[in-house]
């Protein structure tokens, strides 16, 4: 993932709000001793919760790979 | 040697692999992992090896070499976050945000690149917020294909 000055012709934007709060959903307790690598599903709800529903955030193949 | 997931050893070092991160804004390496846990080379190599094939981190290929503790990166990258007067890479747009989230700062700034015209970009956050600057994140890789090449990804 990367900054971007303009729309890209392929992938998907985020804006800036939208990407603090994933990553306030994602990263708040990656340094507590008890954080376990998400469930494909648990992922999931997260991108959900911020409105994230498109193809681009669905599972394909990788239903049993914890994920980062 | 093999560490099974259930092994709460390799949750032990995970946590002392993200507070080694954030202390020194490095990894450590598997000597000093050896050394923190009087382990050997061995078998602290099969504990870097099962947090790697969990994705709780990401070794570089084919030497137990930490790369990726998400959101820290391990080698330098265009994504630069400071924290309290520590500088950490970062892997992309969204881990440069996760590292403030994650070590809980309230002030903090992020200084990388806008792709495509490779103009300088930061960004703030101020009292536990993001200071809207307009900046947009492209996010290349669909989900389903994040694996298949984590540093890309």
């Amino acid at each position: 993932m990367q900054w971007q000055a303009d729309k890209p012709h392929q992938g998907e934007v985020l804006a800036l709000p939208t990407l603090w709060s994933l990553s306030q959903a994602w990263y708040h307790d990656r340094l507590s001793p008890t954080y376990r690598s998400r469930t494909v599903a648990q992922v999931e709800a997260i991108f959900e919760s911020l409105g994230l529903t498109s193809d681009f955030w669905r599972l394909g193949y990788a239903a049993d790979i914890p994920q980062k | 040697m093999k560490f099974t997931p259930d092994d709460p050893l390799i949750w032990s070092i995970r946590t002392f692999i993200y507070e080694h991160f954030v202390a020194t804004t490095e990894a450590p390496t598997v000597l000093i992992i050896a050394d923190r846990f009087a382990l050997t080379v061995d078998e602290a190599t099969a504990v870097l090896t099962a947090l790697h094939e969990q994705h709780a981190l990401f070794l570089e290929a084919e030497r137990p070499v930490i790369r990726i503790a998400n959101p820290f990166s391990a080698v330098p990258t265009d994504f630069v976050t400071e924290v309290a007067g520590k500088r950490y890479w970062a892997n992309c747009a969204w881990d440069s945000l996760g590292i403030i989230v994650a070590t809980g700062a309230r002030s903090a700034s992020v200084d990388a690149h806008c792709t495509g015209d490779d103009q300088p970009l930061r960004v703030v956050v101020a009292n536990g917020e993001v200071v809207d600057n307009g900046a947009l994140a492209h996010v290349l890789v669909p989900f389903r294909h994040w694996y298949d090449d984590m540093v890309f990804t």
